[in-house]
């Protein structure tokens, strides 16, 4: 490790220490839900570090417990995990410099704290080194924290009875993340067409309906902003 | 309920293919490859359809029927209410939680 790199590491691990202590009630709650959807803690922490990915795993807990098919479970949860390759374009070219190994490490370790947090001075910053350092520690950090905070809601879960019914905490979860999206009119477009067509689809095979209600969904959203555009145009 | 081995490959799946590989496809393949603007726009749209597409059927169906007045919806409100009035990053489950329990 070169000075430059730790310089860099200190740098980007005090930036996101809050962010990253944001994270711990969302780890917290996405034990419980895990464990509440019926998972043996080895299965919830299997499931924690494979994936490490809040959305995804929420996302996904409804479906499994409803026994859906494997496509859809997969495909939903790329769906939800779609903005990271938006937000991977926009770090290729900041740790264009690491190894190829390191580069799939950086993919694996991605947040939305880090990424929104880190971008800004990365686009400025020369030195590649220093780059990787302030990319890679607070990122590091938060999937420790993250697993150890995930551990901690597995097994405070194994205590609660199952009549307080815990996987709702995964719907309230998604709901959290959903508000602040919908605030924007085309993203609060995409959401309602998305919610009230996965509604009104659901008697579709392979529950085809919740595929089509997200394709819907994102065409809603997209045609709103041009809308939107065109009407600010004129 | 128990699960079979299939769950750890729902896990792998969902890990590599629909995970990591989103989050390091151009980190990974660097600056020789990039995407339309028109897509990189239409995908911002992606998580909130998602997200909506599965937690509105969970919180409106009651055994495969709309059922409006359930408490599941109650808990639902509740908690978005919460997200509006405290940043508090509990409140919104203490609530939901709270209301799913008083409700039923």
């Amino acid at each position: 490790m070169s000075p430059s790199f730790r310089a860099g590491a200190r740098e980007g691990f005090r930036v996101c220490l809050p962010v990253s202590v944001g994270l711990i009630p969302w780890a917290l709650v996405t034990g419980l839900a895990m464990v509440g959807a019926g998972f043996t803690a080895v299965q919830a922490m299997g499931m924690s570090l494979i994936v490490f990915g809040a959305t995804a795993q929420l996302g996904t807990l409804p479906l499994i417990v409803a026994g859906a098919p494997l496509w859809l479970i997969v495909v939903t949860a790329l769906v939800v995990n779609l903005r990271f390759v938006i937000f991977s374009a926009a770090l290729a070219r900041p740790l264009a410099g690491a190894g190829v190994g390191l580069r799939w490490l950086c993919g694996y370790v991605l947040t939305d704290g880090v990424f929104a947090t880190t971008l800004e001075r990365l686009r400025r910053e020369p030195d590649p080194d220093w780059r990787l350092g302030y990319y890679l520690a607070p990122s590091l950090w938060c999937a420790l924290l993250w697993q150890v905070s995930t551990l901690v809601g597995v097994l405070a879960a194994g205590s609660v009875p199952r009549s307080w019914s815990l996987e709702f905490m995964a719907s309230i979860a998604l709901l959290v993340l959903l508000v602040p999206m919908a605030k924007l009119r085309p993203m609060l477009l995409a959401a309602v067409t998305g919610g009230t067509l996965a509604v009104l689809l659901r008697g579709m095979p392979l529950r085809l309906g919740v595929m089509v209600a997200i394709v819907a969904g994102i065409a809603a959203g997209f045609a709103a902003e041009h809308w939107q555009a065109r009407r600010a145009g004129t | 309920m128990n699960y079979d081995w299939t769950l750890w490959l729902t896990f792998a799946l969902i890990g590599v293919v629909a995970t990591t590989l989103p989050r390091a496809s151009f980190i990974v393949l660097g600056e020789r490859a990039s995407l339309p603007e028109g897509v990189l726009k239409a995908l911002r749209y992606a998580p909130a359809a998602a997200l909506a597409a599965i937690v509105v059927p969970d919180v409106v169906l009651v055994n495969g029927a709309v059922d409006i007045i359930n408490p599941k919806l109650g808990a639902a409100l509740g908690a978005v209410l919460a997200t509006q009035l405290s940043r508090n990053p509990w409140l919104p489950f203490i609530v939901g939680m709270a209301a799913l329990w008083l409700l039923r």
